[in-house]
């Protein structure tokens, strides 16, 4: 038996209106890869937050290698050894690479100034301990994410920790890079005698790479056991506590005329780098595409540049057979298009804004909705809007409630009733469920289809490849800004598909029609 | 035009981006710790204030200068106390803080010396001034001799504190807590040092340094207070900062080149160009220059 | 929910009166300090804004003041200042540079007065009120389009052009456009007295442009409140993002609303010229800008309170000239209150919120213990 180095007693954590912890109990042990697993908001990122004091719990105690935490503080927990590998990384992005790993305990000269080249001698003596190689002088803005995850891990190490939490790892991570960050946790528990806890929602990679296994489900531990005596399968029921499959939907194939068209569409981000590569893609009236791809490859580009909302570098798109290049989103939306974004609170509300604000933005200038073209008829708007919000079933005090008050599930509700209700020919979709309980998936689920029962055209984006098998007729994969594969979707499995999403198999050409 | 470019032109382009120049070193502060500091003319007209009371009453004009610090930086904490702990809305704030500045000062220039706008001191007992340089033998050093001898001692001692800022700002540990404060606190919080710790830490050198330029202002390139004397340097510091992208070296090239309009807007009255029309040059120049600097960055962003 | 609104602007009413109190509170401690009677001076500062000594005066005489009048043209300036500086930040920009805008409008109306002397007021006056209001409204499309085109920040450009303009402005009072008459060292040509404003209350400033501004406030508060654009504005200004996404043309609309705001500055120009002064002079606006940009940062952008809170301003300012004359008391002390009201209601925000976690956090803590105990006994 092997002591436990963190001890967690009865923690709980209430914020304003969520019990993000509920009397949680654990012991994770010396040198053993602990995989604490859960869906959003199951409360594992709160309890690591406590473990690394960011967080003081509201109840319960915390045990840190024999010392019982009084003050929670992230300062605290680095002197016992507590690193964290937050899903964000913590990175400033203009400073270079040693100077985001000595940060807050820089070497000194003569005690006021900062010593470069002891930070430089310092992180390559780390990098080459570890085996994490990297380039001290490297700016983090311009260096990749696998990159940044590494300089993330040599922070942690070089403030000394032996305990080393991280927060989805491989959310950003294509397989090759997660195969050889697990290896490097692998070596660092065997050699250096390190404690690791892993948060994920990924279950494949808990089997694979972990000892043992805690599940969490609304603020609750509700399993803990050795990594060998789970599968995949028993994690997920105990992760939902029920069922996880949704019945599959009868999909009867009716694909009609296209009404998107990509060519050759290239898209830059950001940065100004090529993000989506020569393109070409079509959806049809009556069937949904899905994108599925790794994050970061390309699929939020496409997205923006197809509603307008960033401009094409090369190529073409035709919406209902009217090219859109250089139209702003408003022109775009006139063709027939409605978009479901991505990020819901940047983007597809206005979180200062009421519930009705919200949902007759785009309709505001009708005639329905106005007299004489500019006076507000509030009569009029106040009726149309409570017939949505309660066909939508939006849980929320009443129609004057700020959106960003609202529960995720509840503002993209706002946003899908929103959206929805153009009747558009094209929908164009972005994670529809991100961040959404369970019983408004189905929800949504089932507005989705009902939409391409209507005949609607319907592109798909979502990092959740269960949603995208459920709702697609095809998939398409994608990887590093091109088209990797393009699937009926009951033709393919989701092992197969992963090949394709990685660039590890890639069939000649583009996609067609 | 061969007389332009005088040895007066130069002296006072010096003395014009001194005080803007100062001013910018404590923007360029607040600047990289995020806050958008639009208090700075405020801070400069207190801190002018100050300097020339302190100084008529004790005598001294390093006394005034250091009082004019101890404001700035009392002014710093005051406006910290709302940016950063009550987390207000800097431009409201810093427009109110400037406010009050014009408010007070003249208030208290009422009250207290019962004059209205200049105060030059008393016959009995005049404002004392900042020391001025005498450079001696090295007058004699071509250009650069003349230029300088005579000039108030702050102008050389601003180039030094543009240096010592340079160091402070990129190779002292607080320079990197401030700048992380700035663009991504919360990486600051996790290595596990309170972000609004440096923001309070900027605003206050923000305000000593304005403190200083006031002082500078009233006490060194003239001795006297004026109402409203500040005349919009706090903002002209304020583009300097963004000029120069909150690099000391490149701020304080910005001010220098304030005050080469500045002065050449002097200069050209004396070829009968209406006074007013030459007092909009470094304005001019200001807006021009803040256009140019912003369209650059994003051209070279785009190119990477 | 229509009543939680409304309960809510009553909170923030009253700790606006409160702040109003404690500004007045602390300058009366200031005057205290400086050694002059605060009750006297604030006295002499109702009496200053109203020109009444009694409540019994205030109520049989008080449109016939002249100091009465001056207020009420003040509060017309407020007014209009306030609800340009809300017509920009409803939609995310701030326009600084009204008081460029305000000059600018000012000397260009007078001009146009100048050179169409002798034709019908009918023709001068809408001449010069569209003068005005495209010269200040060109003054704010400029760092408006540089903000929207290419990200310059628009509060340090409207500043420098507020320099620029003044002095500009001085350049042309006292150069080309300088008047004739022997008396005066600066300003243009005085207007005739057809192109001047009716005065409604003799000896005071107060013309018929307080009907204009009326019309002008009324418009403004209605398009900004009950209409489509109105809608537009607001949600551009909350969430940019939002707005383009949703096919809002938010680029036009922010430029529109920063011109409009200038164009407002500019008739406010063109009415100290046509109203009060009679010509364009130096120092035709003192910081009235500023004034009204703080009577809308207090009231948060909202055109209803603006008007309200326009007067308390124009009280302030107007009431403390008598108080300088007859208290002794510089008249500066109103910034000085002014200021520290916005101070005071930062604070009152600031700590409220702060509280308020405190005690949401305290709550929490009480309800896990709460279950932790529930759970044991159970």
């Amino acid at each position: 038996m092997q002591e436990p180095v963190v001890r967690f007693e009865h923690i709980s954590m209430q914020f304003p209106g969520v019990l993000a912890n509920d009397d949680v109990s654990l012991e994770v042990r010396k040198g053993e890869i602990f995989a604490l697993v859960g869906e959003n908001g199951a409360g594992k990122s709160t309890l690591m937050n406590v473990l690394y004091g960011i967080h003081t719990p509201t109840g319960g105690s915390l045990t840190i290698k024999g010392k019982k935490m009084q003050h929670f503080s992230p300062k605290n927990a680095i002197d016992l050894g507590v690193g964290m590998v937050h899903q964000h990384f913590m990175l400033v992005p203009s400073f270079t690479v040693a100077e985001n790993i000595v940060l807050s305990r820089e070497p000194r000269r003569g005690g006021l100034l900062y010593d470069r080249k002891a930070a430089r001698q310092k992180t390559e003596a780390l990098s080459r301990e570890y085996g994490l190689k990297v380039d001290p002088d490297a700016v983090v803005r311009e260096i990749g994410v696998g990159l940044q995850q590494r300089v993330e891990i040599l922070k942690t190490l070089y403030r000394g920790a032996d305990i080393l939490i991280l927060d989805e790892p491989t959310a950003v991570l294509t397989p090759q890079e997660t195969e050889e960050l697990f290896d490097i946790l692998r070596r660092m528990v065997r050699e250096k005698g390190m404690t690791v806890i892993l948060i994920t929602h990924k279950l494949g990679e808990v089997v694979s790479v972990s000892d043992r296994v805690g599940v969490m489900r609304q603020g609750r531990l509700v399993s803990l056991e050795e990594t060998k005596n789970v599968t995949e399968r028993s994690l997920a029921a105990k992760m939902v506590g029920r069922n996880v499959l949704h019945d599959p939907f009868l999909k009867e194939s009716q694909a009609g005329e296209v009404r998107i068209r990509a060519e050759k569409l290239s898209v830059l981000d950001n940065r100004g780098l090529p993000a989506v590569k020569e393109l070409s893609l079509e959806v049809r009236a009556g069937e949904v595409v899905g994108i599925a791809a790794v994050e970061g490859n390309g699929q939020s580009e496409l997205i923006e540049a197809i509603t307008g909302m960033r401009p094409m570098s090369g190529g073409n798109v035709e919406i209902c057979g009217t090219s859109i290049r250089g139209m702003s989103p408003g022109r775009i939306r006139r063709l027939g298009l409605a978009h479901v974004p991505e990020d819901r609170l940047s983007t597809g509300v206005n979180p200062q804004g009421t519930i009705s604000e919200n949902l007759i933005m785009g309709k505001h200038r009708s005639r329905e909705f106005t007299r004489l073209g500019f006076h507000v008829n509030k009569g009029a708007l106040e009726r149309y809007v409570g017939k949505i919000f309660s066909r939508f079933d939006v849980r929320a005090a009443g129609l004057d409630t700020t959106v960003g008050s609202l529960s995720g599930g509840n503002v993209q509700k706002v946003v899908i009733a929103r959206e929805f209700s153009f009747d558009t020919p094209v929908l164009v979709i972005s994670q529809p469920t991100r961040g959404v309980d369970i019983g408004a998936i189905e929800f949504i689920h089932q507005h989705i289809m009902d939409k391409r029962a209507q005949g609607c055209a319907i592109l798909l984006c979502s990092a959740d490849l269960d949603e995208v098998f459920r709702l697609s007729d095809r998939i398409v994969t994608m990887y590093e800004g091109r088209i990797t594969g393009s699937f009926p979707a009951e033709k393919i499995t989701k092992e197969e598909i992963g090949y394709y999403m990685t660039g590890a198999r890639s069939e000649e050409g583009t996609s067609h029609g | 035009m061969g007389n332009l470019f005088t040895v007066g032109l130069f002296q006072q382009m010096l003395r014009s981006a001194t005080p803007v120049g100062l001013a910018a070193m404590g923007g360029l502060m607040t600047e990289h710790a995020g806050i958008m500091n639009i208090g700075m003319d405020g801070m400069i007209l207190m801190g002018a204030f100050t300097a020339v009371s302190v100084s008529w009453l004790m005598g001294s004009a390093w006394l005034g200068l250091l009082a004019a610090i101890l404001v700035g930086i009392l002014v710093g904490l005051f406006f910290a106390l709302f940016v950063v702990k009550f987390k207000s809305d800097e431009f409201i704030i810093g427009t109110a803080l400037n406010i009050l500045a014009g408010g007070l000062t003249v208030f208290l220039l009422r009250s207290l010396f019962q004059v209205k706008g200049t105060f030059q001191g008393t016959p009995d007992r005049p404002v004392v001034g900042l020391p001025r340089v005498n450079l001696g033998i090295l007058a004699k050093i071509p250009v650069i001799g003349p230029i300088l001898d005579g000039s108030s001692v702050f102008i050389l001692l601003t180039w030094l504190l543009v240096l010592v800022m340079w160091v402070f700002v990129y190779r002292t540990p607080w320079g990197f807590w401030i700048r992380a404060a700035g663009e991504k606190p919360d990486t600051l919080r996790t290595a596990g040092i309170n972000p609004e710790r440096m923001k309070w830490l900027s605003s206050v050198i923000c305000g000593g340094f304005c403190g200083l330029a006031g002082a500078q202002l009233a006490l060194g390139n003239v001795t006297l207070f004026s109402e409203g004397m500040s005349n919009s340097r706090g903002y002209v510091a304020f583009a300097c900062v963004i000029f120069g992208a909150a690099n000391p070296g490149k701020a304080y090239l910005a001010a220098l080149m304030f005050g080469f309009f500045d002065a050449l807007g002097y200069r050209l009255q004396d070829y009968n160009i209406n006074a007013n029309l030459t007092s909009t040059i470094p304005y001019v120049i200001t807006v021009v220059m803040m256009v140019y600097v912003v369209v650059r960055s994003q051209r070279r962003q785009k190119q990477r | 929910m229509a009543e939680k609104k409304r309960r809510m602007d009553w909170g923030y009413l009253g700790s606006l009166a409160l702040s109003v109190c404690l500004a007045l509170l602390v300058g009366a401690v200031i005057m205290w300090a400086a050694g002059y009677n605060p009750g006297k001076a604030y006295g002499e500062l109702l009496r200053g804004a109203t020109g009444c000594s009694s409540v019994g005066e205030f109520f049989t005489s008080v449109f016939t003041k002249r100091q009465f009048g001056n207020t009420l043209e003040y509060t017309m300036v407020l007014c209009m200042t306030g609800l340009a500086c809300a017509l920009g930040a409803r939609v995310g920009i701030f326009n600084v540079g009204g008081e460029g805008q305000l000059y600018l409008g000012a000397i260009v109306s007078a001009y146009i007065g100048v050179l169409l002397s002798g034709c019908s007021a009918w023709l001068v006056i809408p001449a010069a009120a569209l003068g005005a209001m495209a010269v200040g409204g060109f003054y704010a499309w400029v760092p408006g389009v540089l903000k929207v085109k290419l990200k310059v920040n628009e509060v340090i450009t409207t500043i420098m052009l507020n320099s620029i303009a003044i002095y500009f402005c001085a350049y042309l009072s006292t150069g080309p456009w300088k008047t004739t008459q022997t008396n005066r060292v600066s300003g243009t040509e005085t207007l005739a007295a057809n192109l001047q404003f009716t005065r409604l209350i003799k000896g005071s400033s107060l013309t018929t442009a307080i009907l204009a501004a009326a019309v002008v406030a009324l418009l403004v508060w209605y398009v900004m409140s009950k209409t489509t654009t109105g809608y537009e504005m607001k949600m551009t200004g909350q969430n940019r993002r939002f707005a383009f996404f949703s096919g809002l043309k938010v680029d036009t609309i922010t430029i529109a609303a920063m011109t409009v705001s200038g164009a407002m500055c500019g008739l406010v120009g063109m009415f100290e010229v046509y109203g009060l002064k009679g010509s364009y002079q130096d120092g035709i606006s003192n910081e009235f800008y500023f004034d009204g940009l703080l009577v809308a940062m207090i009231m948060r952008y909202n055109p209803v309170g603006i008007i309200g809170m326009s007067i308390l301003f124009a009280v302030l300012r107007i009431g403390a000239s008598g108080m300088e004359l007859n208290a002794g008391v510089p008249g500066e002390l109103y910034r000085i209150i002014q200021s520290v009201i916005i101070f005071f209601m930062a604070a009152e925000s600031g700590i409220s919120a702060a509280v308020g976690a405190r005690r949401a956090r305290r709550k929490a803590s009480r309800e896990a213990k709460a279950r932790l105990e529930e759970c044991s006994r159970g």
